[in-house]
């Protein structure tokens, strides 16, 4: 059975916004009821303040809803936009664009759900700290969307920019790979970052002149953990914009998948890992702001410790494009 | 939608290599070194015991970073380093900030202006290290814990550089792109400004933050 490039195409945006959408549903979905449980604590904690928290509570869920926003507007760009001269390798990338917006939502929801629901919490115990408390929740879960964000750019690039010229056959798992890459490894640091501001909420509440060293090293801690999945963007970009010879093996095309597969799983454990270790040093700077820097070094030698996997997982990815 | 990629380039033909010089990024990282240079002069002109504002402003900006350094550093260090973290954290937060003024670009858009700063970044941390410790004790944590790992400790040093330099390049160009979309998507209606408030202002001032405080962390790890 022959299908015209068209039909292909369309299958291929199709599937792709319902991977989009629907992934991408998860994320902000479970993140959002933490915060709702968290806030329902605080609120039978400290009942005279349950306006404030409600609010809090409000803001955080609107914030931690972005990343299924952003897979939103993936969806409705890849049913609706189409290509203004079609090829087989639009269908790829739409393809990609969706695996990659749709696992790239994931992390970044559930991660930004933490510093609301702590930030609620925060608020029935140190009423007084309020305003710090929601700056920091504000902080904490707009850079817990970077992954989620690096997802998004992925999937736009995709879809806008015009692959036409380059060779069919490892092209496809080339842009395929691209998505995969990138959209598997924010889900690690996502959910790592959204760990860290979470941990950096519940200290401000605990110590509120403690803020300035909480909210440094919790920036600190979540650029750190966001680490795999810069690397996945980068195996992305090589993807994407390397030029690979036309080939008709088999071969070619599974290992350019596999590099993408190989970075993109390969970032989700030291996500998650460097997110946690963030998260033991930011709760205990709070009560302990004198070892600042003791805490700050042991959190980044135990984070390039954790990371190594990430780097083992890149180099593979590397030889993988450029040697296999 | 052409505009994701493009780039203005010139290129110089020199012995078989071809020289690439990205004409606009050039330009505007020069923008920014000359409002960096006026800010100076005003902020040190006709300086008084009363302050005048932006003799305020450019005390207030170096003396937070300089307890910033020397928190991280120690005294003796950052009396060093101080004057280079000012400078980095200046120039990245104009230099991302100039996106919200329209016709103007961020330098940090592009590759190679944040891989340079990473890279003058990795040398002064390891140039520090070296000089603290010596040689010797420098590059013997190269082969802990056994010394077999020495490629992979090698590695991990030099994805260092990736990741900050990835990382500030990701937010600023994904900024500018999910911009340059959604004003295509809306035709510049409503959305544009607040998106143009959060990518170029919030998130611009963060990651300016966060790659001056991780180069100094480096730094900090290299020497202790």
């Amino acid at each position: 059975m022959e299908f015209e490039v068209e039909t292909v195409i369309k299958i291929a945006a199709y599937g792709g916004g319902g991977i989009a959408m629907g992934l991408g549903a998860i994320g902000a979905a479970v993140g959002q009821g933490y915060t709702a449980a968290k806030a329902n604590l605080a609120a039978s904690r400290n009942p005279k303040i349950s306006g404030d928290i409600f609010k809090n509570m409000l803001v955080g869920q609107a914030i931690a809803e972005s990343a299924s926003i952003f897979a939103l507007v993936i969806t409705i760009l890849l049913l609706f936009v189409r290509p203004p001269s079609p090829g087989l390798l639009d269908a790829a990338a739409y393809l990609g664009a969706g695996l990659c917006m749709g696992f790239g939502a994931i992390g970044s929801g559930i991660g930004a759900g933490n510093p609301g629901g702590e930030a609620c919490f925060g608020l029935s115990r140190q009423p007084e700290a309020g305003s710090q408390l929601t700056t920091n929740m504000l902080i904490g879960s707009a850079v817990c969307q970077t992954p989620a964000i690096f997802a998004m750019v992925v999937a736009l690039m995709l879809i806008f920019i015009k692959f036409g010229g380059a060779a069919l056959t490892p092209t496809w798992a080339a842009l395929v790979g691209a998505g995969l890459s990138t959209g598997l490894a924010a889900i690690g640091s996502g959910y790592g970052g959204g760990l860290a501001a979470g941990a950096s909420c519940e200290g401000i509440a605990r110590t509120p002149q403690a803020v300035t060293s909480v909210t440094t090293l919790m920036l600190i801690g979540q650029a750190v953990a966001q680490t795999p999945s810069i690397f996945g963007l980068l195996i992305s970009f090589i993807l994407m914009f390397k030029s690979f010879p036309e080939s008709s093996l088999l071969m070619t095309p599974m290992a350019l998948l596999g590099a993408g597969l190989c970075m993109g799983f390969g970032g989700i454990g030291p996500g998650i890992g460097n997110g946690m270790a963030a998260e033991g040093a930011v709760r205990w700077v709070a009560r302990n702001v004198e070892h600042t820097s003791d805490l700050m070094r042991i959190m980044l030698v135990g984070q390039a410790v954790s990371q190594s996997t990430a780097i083992y997982s890149m180099v593979i990815s590397l030889v993988l494009i450029f040697v296999v | 939608m052409g505009e994701i990629g493009r780039l203005s380039q010139l290129i110089i033909p020199f012995f078989g290599y071809n020289i690439t010089i990205n004409l606009k990024v050039v330009a505007m990282t020069w923008l920014v070194f000359g409002l960096l240079i006026v800010l100076g002069l005003f902020a040190r002109h006709k300086r008084s015991i009363l302050p005048r504002p932006i003799q305020a402003l450019g005390e207030l900006i170096v003396s937070l970073l300089y307890d910033l350094t020397e928190d991280a550093l120690g005294k003796e260090l950052a009396q060093k380093y101080a004057p280079l973290v000012c400078a980095l954290f200046m120039f990245l937060l104009l230099s991302n900030w100039l996106g919200i003024i329209p016709h103007l670009e961020e330098p940090t858009r592009d590759l190679n202006t944040t891989f340079g700063l990473g890279l003058i970044g990795f040398f002064i941390a390891h140039y520090a290290g070296i000089k603290t410790k010596g040689f010797k004790a420098y590059s013997k944590e190269y082969f802990q814990p056994i010394f077999f790992m020495m490629p992979l400790n090698l590695i991990g040093e030099l994805a260092k550089i990736v990741s900050i330099s990835f990382r500030l390049f990701g937010n600023i160009l994904g900024g500018s792109i999910i911009i340059l979309v959604v004003s295509y998507l809306t035709l510049s209606l409503v959305l544009p400004p607040f998106l143009y408030a959060f990518f170029g202002l919030f998130v611009g001032t963060i990651q300016a933050f966060v790659f001056t405080m991780l180069t100094v962390v480096y730094i900090s790890v290299q020497v202790k």
